[in-house]
Order: structure tokens, then C-alpha cells, then sequence
């Protein structure tokens, strides 16, 4: 195994000699296909120099190295804003599972190969209309159909899907049985007869979710990822697996420093801002929050290197983090006054607060919102009681709708 | 320092809970809590017992040569039994003060007889609601301390008090011994901190610092006070959640566990977050001692323990409704103690500019 300082090393002279073409600031005011074009180039780039699937084992194509590695090397990558946010899902979940559950071992390593090098892009379908935090509610029927398939439903916020080759769904087999049980999970070619995706514009003014038919679609039995009846374990087991993430006690919105540099430079009744109490204590506040998140991450790091299982307290990070962001925006915006109408659709919002404020909504539900990971620390961290649910225990074509 | 604890802190945290868990005693605080100026004298005697006041003072003095990691350790535990005597975290301040003075006939003095329990000590800085007064209305000369500092923290027991005084050339950390000083305890809601105004009158003292150099020991003094006691609001805040969870599994309203109410469940869910980063913050500070950002991960560590603590305070009795109000169930010696801590050792406005000012670089 690589030595961590040096393999980090080595990911820094890679990254930095990627910055002139790919990093945020050369992409300044490109389109979406302009980035995804900059995207895949990028990732060849990434893949021929050793840094593609870090963690995933040699046998299908990984580097074999450490999840310290791959958090090694993200923590880079994010600093220099690299064009990766198309394959960030389709490298985390869909694809992993293939290899997890697919038993064509060579259809697998072409697939990762391509994926690896942002050739092709997967996307993850388990959202709908009638269920977003309650998975198992899901609509989207198969029927057998010959040896094979039929599926018909929709989808919903599905990511990416517009620019996606293949994607992992979760379908409902059987309507007849408990909820969890009648579900089966396959993969499926996005470019098939009877699927349609329709983007869906979001509140910040982007499209990178979208809406996605299935009419008639035909599925080989191949295409099944698990056993029939077992796709909600597959299912549990996709959300599981990229728990090895960069985290970033900002919400992924501005950095605390921004703020500060805001403050300095702005005044409230003729007196720097900085000098206002309730624009320090809300520093002070967030600093204070912020750095026991990332003293929880470091702490969690530190655990694993000593072979250790990180603790539970890592679930704090997102629902703390974005609902904090949201908050501070709204006061930058404030600071700002009239200066903070101005607004840039296509701003980052790592560094634009109007930005980081229209969007946080959406970082709060996306990936669990901010309920269903109360519910989840209350239930399975603190052992409460599950919710009242009238769903148990009954036929899913019997759940009062 | 790592912040990932060794076996050895591993072992101080385990056997310092169990051993309050098995004596402390409910009945024994309540009744403490209408007696002013007496001090839980079982958790001292405890306290000695188990060298925890030696824990943090050098060998060399008779102490056990450990840090701020193992005193904070002790804290935690200290916390989550509401154990009732502030002297663990002012003796560790005034050891911090001494050694870092370089005063070797004070060292000799004092640090042996704090090592062994003998001796307890107040920090006597904060005069009103200002933590480090620019200008002490006690003031210093010809080694004598004149004055009053109001409602000291341990004052009503305590046998010397590192004093912050105005002398003839800017501030002076004195050391004064208490013998002949006369105090008056405070009646208090929360007795066992011993609250009492010590009246200084031609005291006999001696210079620990003066100055600057005063001024840059009071701060560091405090900070390593505040990690100290934000460990013990950890702990606090860490018991008030199980406390709530325990009685949220078990208390019955309309047919289900209480606990299985959202309204209850998210509530508790937050009290776990405010301790885990709160404990995150603590872990940080207490292995940065002696480190540049210290100050800073002081701060962070005092000011999101005191939320927690305090939240955590309130929203364990929400959660018990009428039963957490009693005196008899006795969660108001956590809610006291909360905001008693949060007072001690400067409170959240005062380490929020602290932070603010250590941030932006403002002399504070």
C-alpha cells in the first residue's frame, strides 16, 4: 500500500497540473456540455494517472488503495474545483453495485472502465412522485415478460439522468407482499426504447435532475441485480456504501473566512460590521459549530487509520452543516443590503451567498432531509421507537393511500 | 497530543465515572442546595483519593504529570454526576499560573500541598459581569490586596486565590492566602460552587505576574479553566440526554412510548448533536494545549458547551414535563449547574468576542 503523505503528494503535483485547463476558475462562465465535455476529458486524465477507483479492488480495474486514500484525494480535488460533479453519483453508488451483484464479471469491467474515465455516466433511480424518504412506497412495476422484464412508472430527482448511459432502479415486483418485500433491483440502458427523461428545473434556476419515464420497457433477466423480491436489501446496501465521503462543515456553501472578510469590509450605522455584537456572535457561533464538526471528521479519520470503527456522531455532519449555511447566508445577504439583489444563476456556491441561500433547500432534503436524519440518529443511534406506522405488517396494494 | 484517547485516558474516563456513579448520591446534593457555603466534602475527599488533584501538577511537585486531557477526562465524569465543588478546575488554574510564572518559591509553595489536596484554591478575577476588568477595582501595593471581588466561585471555602489586581504599573495576578481574609458566602441557586465576596483589606500577597505579562496569564489561565469546565458541561449535557431518552422509551402517552412522538424524538436527537460536537471541540482544545490555536479551540470548546448544556438542561425537562420540575427527581441540579458553569470562567458573550477578536486579529 502506497504511504498516505506520499500517495497525497503525488495526487497534489497530478491536481495542480490539472488546474490551468479544468478547475473552477478556467471554466468561468462555460455551459453545463462544456463542463460535462472539460468533465469526461478530465477524468480520462484522472484514470491514465493512476488516481481512478482508489479504493476499489485491482480485479475490476481499482488502484486497491485505502478509503484514507480516496478521502486523501477528494479533499484535494474539491479544493481546486475539479468538473467531477456528473460522475460523483454514478462512481459512488450505481456502479459499485454493479460490480457488488453483477454476475457478467466482463460486461462489469468494461462498464467500470468507461465509467472510471467518464466515458459513461450511471445514474441511481429510487426516488418518486409518491415516495422520496419513504423508499419502499416506490410505484415503478415490472412484470415478467417472457424470460425477461416489462417495466412501467416514473422516477423523480433523479441526477444527472439527461447525460447517463446506463442506471441502477429499485421496481416493484410484487404488490401483493409487505411493502419491503415485493421489491426487485435491476440495471437498466438508459438509452432503451420506452425510457424518457425529462429535466426539471430547480428553484436555484439549474437542471440536473430530472423526471424519468419508463413505458414498456424491456428488461433481460440478466439485468437483475439480487434476488427477486431482495431489492430493498440492494437498495439499503447502495445507500450504504459511499460512506467514505468528503464532508464539509461549510454545508458546501462558503467558507466561515468569506464571512468574516464581509464583515470586515462592510458597515452597520457608520461601524464596521465586524465590531456589531450580533454579527460576532453569529461568528463566534458558527466557528464553534464548524470546528466540532471538523474535529468530528478528523477525529473519524484518525480512527480509521488506527483500523478503528469510526462513531455514529459522523451523521451530524450534513444536517448541521447545510441548515447552518442556509441561516448564515441570510445574514450575509443582509450585511449586503441592496448589493445582494444582484444575482448570478450560474455563480458557485462555494463563493456566492445568493447562490449558497436559493440553494440550500435543496441541500437540506436531497441525500435525507433534515427529519428523516433526526429520525434515523433518534432510532439508530439512541434506540427511540420507530414512528407510528400504519404501513407494517400488511400487503402493499392494502396500505391505505 | 492526539485526539484519539490512549488506553491509559481510556482508563482515567471509565474508572472516574464509576467511581462517582457509586458515590454520589441524589439526596446528599439536594439537601447540599439550601446550605450556603458548604461544600460536597465526600466528592473532594474522593477527589483526593484518587489523585485527581494531582493529576495535571508536574512529578517534580508531587503530581501525577499529566495534562489537560486526562484532567478534562476527569471533568466529564464530574459533570455527569453534577459532583458538587468547583476546586478541581480553579486548582488546576492556579497550577497553570504558577508554573508558567517561573517563580520557583511559589512553585515550592504551593503546587505540592494543590497536588495533594491540601490546599483549595478561587481565581478571583471577574468583578460584575466583566470577566477581565481593564481596570481592577481591587487594587494591588507594597504587596498588600485591597478590595472586593464579589461572588467568587469556591471564595467561601477556598484556602488562597490567585487575585487580578490593579498595581502601580498596570494589572497584577496576586496570590493571596485566604487565612485572614474576611469572605461572605452568597446564598446562591447553586450552593455547593460556594460563591462568596472576598474582602481584601491590606491582604498579605505575592506577585505571580505583572503587567503584560499578567494579562497574558490571566487569558491563558482562563482558557484552560474554560476546557476544563466545558468537559464537565460535556458531561452534564451528555447525562441530560440519556436521562431524556431513558424516560422517553419508558413514559406512556396515548398509547405509545413518548419517545416515539417526533416532537419528542427530534428534540433528543438535537441534544445528542450539541454533546457530540461539543465532546468533538473539547477532544480538540484539550489535545492543543500549549499550541497556537489554543485559544481559539478554547473558545469553541466554551461556547458549544455552554449551548449544549443549557439546551440540553431545558430540553430534558420539556421532554419529562411535570415530573422534571419536582425537586425530588432533581433535574434542576443539572439546569443550576448549567447555568452556573456557563457563568464561571467568563460566559458565552465573553468568548464570543474573545473568538471573534482572536479571528479577525483585533487586539482584544
Amino acid at each position: 500500500m502506497t504511504d498516505l503523505a506520499t500517495f497525497r503528494s503525488n495526487a497534489i503535483a497530478f491536481l495542480d497540473s490539472m488546474v490551468p485547463k479544468y478547475a473552477r476558475t478556467a471554466r468561468a462562465g462555460n455551459t453545463v456540455e462544456q463542463d460535462l465535455a472539460l468533465g469526461r476529458e478530465y477524468m480520462a486524465a484522472r484514470y491514465d494517472a493512476g488516481f481512478g477507483g482508489i479504493n476499489w479492488s485491482p480485479d475490476v480495474g481499482g488502484q486497491g488503495l485505502s478509503n484514507m486514500h480516496k478521502i486523501a484525494f477528494d479533499a484535494e480535488e474539491m479544493e481546486r474545483g475539479m468538473p467531477v460533479q456528473f460522475f460523483g453519483i454514478s462512481l459512488g453508488m450505481p456502479v459499485p453495485i454493479l460490480i457488488a451483484y453483477c454476475e457478467d464479471k466482463d460486461f462489469v469491467k468494461e462498464r467500470v472502465r468507461k465509467a472510471l474515465r467518464g466515458e459513461e455516466i450511471w445514474c441511481q433511480m429510487f426516488s418518486e412522485p409518491s415516495g422520496g424518504s419513504d423508499l419502499a412506497a416506490l410505484r415503478t412495476r415490472v412484470e415478467p415478460d417472457g424470460n425477461g422484464w416489462k417495466m412501467n412508472g416514473q422516477k423523480i430527482w433523479t441526477s444527472w439522468a439527461q447525460y447517463c448511459d446506463y442506471g441502477v432502479i429499485v421496481t416493484r415486483s410484487d404488490p401483493t407482499v409487505e411493502k419491503h418485500k415485493g421489491l426487485t433491483y435491476f440495471w437498466i440502458d438508459m438509452k432503451a426504447k420506452g425510457v424518457e427523461v425529462r429535466p426539471i428545473k430547480l428553484a436555484g434556476g439549474d437542471s440536473h435532475v430530472n423526471e424519468v419515464f419508463f413505458d414498456d420497457v424491456r428488461l433481460e433477466d440478466e439485468q437483475r441485480l439480487g434476488a427477486v423480491g431482495g431489492g430493498f436489501g440492494v437498495a439499503l446496501h447502495t445507500l450504504m456504501i459511499e460512506r467514505y465521503i468528503a464532508t464539509d462543515s461549510a454545508g458546501f456553501g462558503p467558507h466561515l473566512d468569506q464571512f468574516v472578510k464581509l464583515a470586515n469590509e462592510t458597515e452597520i450605522n457608520g461601524k464596521p460590521a465586524i465590531e456589531d455584537g450580533r454579527i460576532r456572535s453569529a461568528i463566534a457561533r458558527n466557528h464553534a459549530m464548524r470546528a466540532g464538526l471538523d474535529s468530528i471528521t478528523k477525529r473519524a479519520f484518525l480512527m480509521m487509520q488506527a483500523g478503528m470503527q469510526p462513531g455514529p456522531e459522523g451523521s451530524l455532519q450534513k444536517l448541521v452543516a447545510v441548515r447552518s449555511r442556509q441561516k448564515l447566508s441570510e445574514l450575509a445577504m443582509d450585511l449586503k443590503g441592496n448589493d445582494s439583489f444582484a444575482f448570478d444563476p450560474h455563480a458557485y456556491v462555494k463563493t456566492d451567498w445568493g447562490t449558497s441561500w436559493l440553494n440550500a433547500p435543496t441541500g437540506r432534503i436531497a441525500g435525507g432531509s433534515d427529519e428523516v436524519l433526526l429520525n434515523t440518529i433518534a432510532e439508530k443511534v439512541l434506540g427511540l421507537p420507530q414512528d407510528h406506522r400504519p404501513d407494517k405488517g400488511i400487503p402493499f396494494n392494502q396500505i391505505p393511500a | 497530543m492526539s485526539m484519539l484517547y490512549d488506553e491509559g485516558q481510556q482508563a482515567i474516563a471509565t474508572e472516574s465515572r464509576r467511581v462517582l456513579d457509586a458515590r454520589m448520591e441524589k439526596a446528599r446534593l439536594l439537601r447540599l442546595l439550601e446550605q450556603v457555603g458548604e461544600a460536597d466534602q465526600p466528592f473532594w475527599d474522593t477527589a483526593v483519593e484518587q489523585g485527581w488533584t494531582a493529576l495535571a501538577v508536574p512529578e517534580a511537585f508531587g503530581g501525577l504529570g499529566l495534562g489537560l486531557v486526562e484532567l478534562g477526562l476527569v471533568a466529564q465524569a464530574a459533570g455527569a454526576a453534577t459532583s458538587g465543588a468547583p476546586f478541581l478546575t480553579s486548582g488546576y488554574g492556579l497550577s497553570s499560573a504558577l508554573l508558567s510564572s517561573a517563580n520557583v518559591d511559589l512553585q515550592t509553595a504551593w503546587l505540592p500541598r494543590l497536588a495533594a489536596g491540601e490546599v483549595t484554591a478561587a481565581i478571583a478575577f471577574a468583578e460584575g459581569n466583566t470577566i477581565l476588568p481593564a481596570a481592577p477595582a481591587v487594587s494591588f501595593a507594597d504587596g498588600k490586596l485591597s478590595g472586593t471581588k464579589h461572588a467568587v466561585v469556591g471564595g467561601a471555602k477556598a484556602h488562597v486565590a490567585l487575585v487580578w489586581s490593579s498595581g502601580p504599573n498596570g494589572p497584577v495576578l496576586a496570590l493571596a492566602d485566604l487565612a485572614s481574609v474576611r469572605r461572605s458566602a452568597i446564598s446562591s441557586y447553586d450552593n455547593t460552587r460556594l460563591h462568596a465576596d472576598l474582602i481584601f483589606a491590606d491582604a498579605p500577597s505575592s506577585i505571580v505576574a505583572e503587567g503584560d505579562a499578567a494579562l497574558a496569564m490571566a487569558r491563558d489561565v482562563l482558557a484552560r479553566m474554560a476546557v476544563v469546565t466545558a468537559h464537565e458541561q460535556v458531561g452534564g449535557a451528555e447525562a441530560l440526554l440519556h436521562i431524556a431518552r431513558e424516560y422517553a422509551v419508558t413514559r406512556k402517552a396515548f398509547g405509545q412510548p413518548i419517545g416515539a412522538f417526533q416532537s419528542i424524538k427530534h428534540r433528543i436527537a438535537e441534544m445528542y448533536g450539541l454533546v457530540e460536537i461539543a465532546r468533538a471541540n473539547c477532544i480538540h482544545a484539550a489535545a492543543s494545549e500549549g499550541q497556537p490555536g489554543f485559544l481559539i479551540a478554547a473558545a469553541d470548546a466554551r461556547i458549544s458547551a455552554t449551548e449544549a448544556y443549557d439546551t440540553n438542561a431545558r430540553d430534558c425537562m420539556q421532554v419529562h414535563g411535570g415530573i422534571g420540575v419536582t425537586w425530588e427527581l432533581g433535574l434542576h441540579l443539572h439546569m443550576r449547574r448549567a447555568r452556573s458553569l456557563a457563568a464561571e470562567q467568563g460566559n458565552l458573550l465573553f468568548w464570543e468576542d474573545l473568538l471573534v477578536n482572536q479571528l479577525t486579529g483585533e487586539a482584544a
